[in-house]
């Protein structure tokens, strides 16, 4: 190889990768004749020589490997992950990112949903996280100027609200309001039988902070438990249905919130009260473990503490054990079983696992896995203290200082309405999207040569039938026949897979005319030529002559519309799942996933929910047809002249 | 001539009625029984006091009743679909179908179908009208101007953005087109066909009208730029690259007369078909356009009737859009000859 033709275009390994070291590369000699290059490689190389269309070949190829492999590389995924408390995320990596000012200062941390607050020792309120909340356009990073000033002493995170105790006592809220979070009712709301509002004496006297249990949030409701059981508890009815059975009970020496219900201790720690019969009246050891009734398991020992996530609870019993109440996901992560003389000091809960801190120093996460929410770092020295919430663990040291964090960093495409995470539907959204497609031409094409090339080669009688036939279906206007037929499947008892499939067959039977019509013009040109000829001169018969002989000259032509119309019955898929009609959800495509931006309010406040889809849709068809353009462009010969 | 389109026309009927035939078989694969749901429902209102062995017998007398009037007294396919026709009598002897002039009965709107199509009709011919002479005003010159200009940057551009234009599905244009105009810079309302409550009379109504309408036109016309605009351009290639022109330029004639006179008219051909295709295509209405818009037209009450699962409107649309598709065929074919002189239609 000489020395001057070693120059390399950008994309020069793809040119030797598909055709060797060809004519750039080779001996340079004046002597040397012309190299005769074949047809197939002509194109190839004429292809390569369009930048837009390699780096189009790119992109697709990218995103088949993206769609395809990329989910072998991800957490696990389930279709029909929903998690309310994460709803309409917008795209973030700041979920656990405390403030710089915060990390060497920590007094404590809270969060119940998409942000968190932090306290400072020296009685600084910070927040962090997806703090807009929905489409109120409130931010509850706005701390309020008089909380602020103020020198706080405890704070707490709710949902859409925040909560937070001043050292004199006073009470502040902000954040979502309308649904009796905090502050008292809005002029005409005094009797809304939905709402149970803050306490007069929370409003005005101030509460005696030495004098503070627990302050905890939940689902748009607050509550305080002083020292002597007085249990000071507001927010939205309609969240918790036992709600009532709590307020002005002063019985209680531990409380917590799960997602629906309010969960309480009464005082001697014998059972767990909920107001509601049965509930969270099995125990078990560990949350695989057998279940047992309350009396039996407690025997004769008492609750000390109760931590609840959003399904379930967590006792801690006066012998230093624990144990757990409610219902679990099947792929749980189990409790990892302690040394003799280990226990937990102090346990913490997210939105569905917990966090425990032994007597040891040790660190343990259990429950919840999917968001990385239990994975504790390894090495971790002098922690004694931890704060977990939503999905989020922090572990501090004896000076406030933050040690590790662990959990969810946020989502980089957002989350849709129903919790999930965007960027992991996408990748699998865009599997379904593509085999979807794939199918449906595979469908078409096999209809359309076989036909084409019959009605080409025969002609006469077999073409007349066959055109007819073609023209009924080209008659049929494509998208209302689609909706038809899927309407018509969806009143009938099918299951998903099955009505998938149907899908691919109606887009595939009802786009072959296009590619028949195409082949038959190809074939009823190729017909005449000597070759032809000769083989039924030689006696072949005609369907070998027409699919052996005719069929392979014709073969770039139908490449060239099988890739157009893989875009096509992509963005066909797309359609018809957008109106409803298509995959539904929980399985995701990239047309359902944009079902729910069919009105100005989500498009506009929710613009995470379509962008990024449509983003990877519009990516992967514009490519695909880029590549069918310039493909068709440098096999017609005629185009390739004046280029 | 005549007897050609005497015969395209029999073929088309022939047509129709196999497609008919056809959708009113996969309408009937729908597990409703009309009757039965109607029976049930008046069984319902009966009075009080029958047991329920009599409730039983009367049911079944009305259920009877009500087959034989819907003609599904029987389970022969054929029969009942030649009654829908109106070519077989129903069990009273009376013909009451297509031809006899029942279209069938809206079961969301209580009123014949042909009331609830009207309306949405109209409104679509509207909208399709300003929409296909928009897109074509725009997209026929801009075609030949790259055509001509081939190569060149302008080319390039145009063909970079049309490109993009094809290839994305239109309701992704309507959602960014809601969210740039309507949210972002809030210029047109994003959904409606007048002010909500008001009763303009004259030139203010059409001005609200068509202040409702400015963005699905917009809309309507940017989806449609990419596909037609490199459909002339192609076509418009193919008819520059011919040696007629070749033969003009040789002759010194004028670039203009060459391209306009001598190329456009070799570039006809294609073209005549997207336009008489785009034109047939505004009965058919945009469905995604109009419901994602909210406009009241035929896509809009297309996509409605399938929800409520109300399938005779659904069919009776499907029917009428076979109609002007087949129709559509012909006169393509027709203005092929007019166009192209060698052309002729076989005899």
């Amino acid at each position: 190889m000489s020395k001057q033709n070693k120059k390399k275009t950008s994309f020069g390994w793809l040119k030797r990768l598909f055709w060797g070291e060809g004519k750039a590369s080779a001996q340079d000699d004046v002597l040397n004749v012309e190299e005769i290059i074949s047809p197939g490689k002509q194109i190839v190389k004429n292809f390569f020589e369009r930048k837009l269309a390699v780096f189009a070949l790119c992109v697709v190829l990218g995103m088949f490997l993206f769609v395809f492999i990329g989910p072998l590389f991800m957490p696990k995924y389930y279709d029909a992950y929903t998690e309310v408390t994460q709803k309409n995320v917008p795209p973030t990596l700041d979920m656990m990112s405390v403030p710089s000012e915060l990390k060497d200062d920590i007094k404590m941390i809270d969060s119940y949903g998409t942000f968190s607050v932090g306290l400072s020792n020296a009685g600084k309120v910070y927040v962090w996280g997806a703090s807009k909340i929905g489409t109120t356009g409130l931010d509850v990073a706005n701390i309020p100027e008089e909380v602020q000033n103020a020198k706080i002493a405890m704070v707490a995170a709710g949902i859409d609200h925040i909560i937070a105790i001043g050292e004199d006592g006073k009470v502040y809220g902000w954040g979502n309001a309308r649904l009796g979070q905090y502050g008292g009712p809005a002029a005409g709301e005094e009797n809304n039988p939905n709402i149970a509002y803050m306490p007069e004496e929370v409003m005005n006297c101030k509460v005696d902070v030495t004098n503070i249990k627990k302050l905890v949030c939940g689902y748009q409701v607050s509550a305080i438990l002083m020292n002597d059981n007085t249990l000071y508890l507001w927010g939205n009815k309609n969240a918790y249905a036992n709600i009532d059975k709590f307020i002005g009970n002063n019985t209680l020496t531990d409380i917590e919130f799960t997602l629906n219900y309010v969960v309480g201790v009464p005082s001697g720690g014998k059972s767990v009260y909920t107001g509601t019969r049965g509930l969270f009246g099995q125990i078990r050891p560990n949350i695989n473990g057998e279940a047992v009734d309350i009396m039996t398991y407690l025997n004769g020992r008492s609750i000390t503490n109760i931590i609840a996530n959003n399904n379930n609870i967590c006792l801690m019993l006066d012998d230093n054990s624990v144990c757990f109440a409610g219902d679990f996901k099947l792929d749980s992560v189990p409790m990892a079983t302690l040394a003799a003389d280990e226990y937990f000091v102090q346990i913490e809960a997210g939105t569905d696992f917990y966090t425990g801190l032994t007597n040891k120093g040790n660190v343990y996460s259990w429950g919840g896995h999917l968001l990385g929410q239990s994975d504790v770092p390894k090495k971790m020295e002098g922690v004694s203290q931890i704060y977990a919430g939503s999905f989020q663990n922090y572990a501090v040291d004896e000076n406030g200082k933050l040690v590790d964090k662990w959990g969810l960093k946020g989502y980089i495409f957002g989350t849709d309405s129903y919790g999930a995470d965007i960027f992991q539907r996408i990748v699998n959204g865009g599997k379904m999207t593509m085999t979807i497609g794939a199918v449906a031409v595979i469908i078409s094409a096999v209809i359309g040569i076989i036909v084409g090339c019959l009605s080409g080669y025969f002609g006469g009688k077999v073409d007349m039938v066959l055109m007819r036939v073609m023209e009924g279906f080209s008659a049929i206007p494509f998208l209302p026949f689609a909706l038809i037929l899927s309407a018509v499947m969806a009143q009938m008892t099918l299951s998903e897979n099955m009505r998938i499939f149907i899908i691919m067959c109606i887009l595939g039977v009802l786009s072959w005319t296009g590619l028949a019509r195409l082949v038959r013009g190809q074939v009823l040109a190729v017909r005449e030529s000597e070759y032809v000829t000769a083989a039924q001169a030689m006696g072949i018969k005609a369907w070998k002559i027409a699919f052996k002989h005719i069929l392979p000259n014709v073969i770039s032509v139908i490449l060239v519309n099988l890739t157009l119309s893989f875009a096509t019955c992509m963005l066909t898929e797309s359609t018809l799942s957008y109106l409803g009609f298509g995959v539904n959800y929980p399985r995701p495509t990239w047309g359902n996933m944009l079902y729910g931006a069919n009105n100005a309010t989500i498009i506009k406040n929710f613009w995470w929910q379509w962008l990024f889809t449509s983003m990877f849709l519009a990516a992967t068809t514009i490519c695909i047809n880029i590549v069918g353009d310039t493909l068709r462009d440098v096999m017609d010969p005629k185009s390739s002249v004046d280029k | 001539m005549a007897k050609y389109i005497a015969k395209r026309l029999v073929y088309m009927v022939m047509m129709v009625i196999v497609l008919s035939f056809v959708m009113y078989l996969i309408y009937n694969l729908i597990p409703n029984n009309r009757a039965y749901t109607d029976a049930r429902a008046e069984i319902q209102t009966l009075k009080q006091g029958l047991t329920e062995e009599e409730k039983e017998t009367r049911f079944d007398e009305i259920y009877l009743e009500y087959q034989r009037r819907y003609g599904t007294d029987t389970n022969n396919m054929l029969v009942r679909y030649l009654r829908w026709i109106g070519l077989y009598p129903k069990y009273d002897g009376s013909f009451d179908g297509l031809l006899q002039g029942n279209f069938g009965y809206s079961y969301e709107a209580r009123d014949e179908v042909i009331n609830v199509i009207k309306a949405p009709m109209f409104n679509t011919i509207l909208i399709n009208i300003f929409g296909t002479v928009f897109a074509l005003g725009i997209a026929i010159p801009l075609g030949i101007v790259c055509a001509v200009k081939r190569g060149s940057k302008t080319d390039q551009v145009v063909q970079v953005i049309t490109i993009v234009g094809y290839s994305l599905p239109v309701f992704l244009f309507c959602i960014l087109f809601i969210w740039v105009f309507c949210s972002i810079l809030g210029i047109f309302p994003p959904s409606g066909m007048k002010t909500p409550g008001s009763d303009y009379t004259g030139w203010k109504y059409v001005a609200d009208t068509m202040y409702y309408l400015a963005l699905p036109l917009i809309t309507m016309t940017f989806c449609s730029l990419g596909g037609m605009t490199r459909y002339t351009r192609a076509s418009m290639i193919e008819a520059l690259s011919m040696d007629c022109i070749k033969t003009a330029r040789a002759k010194g004639l004028r670039e203009k007369v060459v391209i306009y006179s001598h190329a456009f008219r070799n570039a006809l051909i294609p073209i005549v078909t997207l336009v008489v295709g785009w034109f047939l295509s505004i009965f058919s209405g945009s469905l995604i356009i109009e419901s994602l818009f909210g406009l009241h037209g035929m896509g809009k009450l297309m996509i409605q009737s399938l929800r409520t699962a109300d399938f005779d409107v659904v069919i009776l649309m499907q029917l009428f859009y076979v109609a002007i598709s087949l129709l559509g065929n012909l006169i393509i074919d027709i203005i092929y000859g007019l166009v192209d002189p060698r052309i002729r239609v076989s005899k």
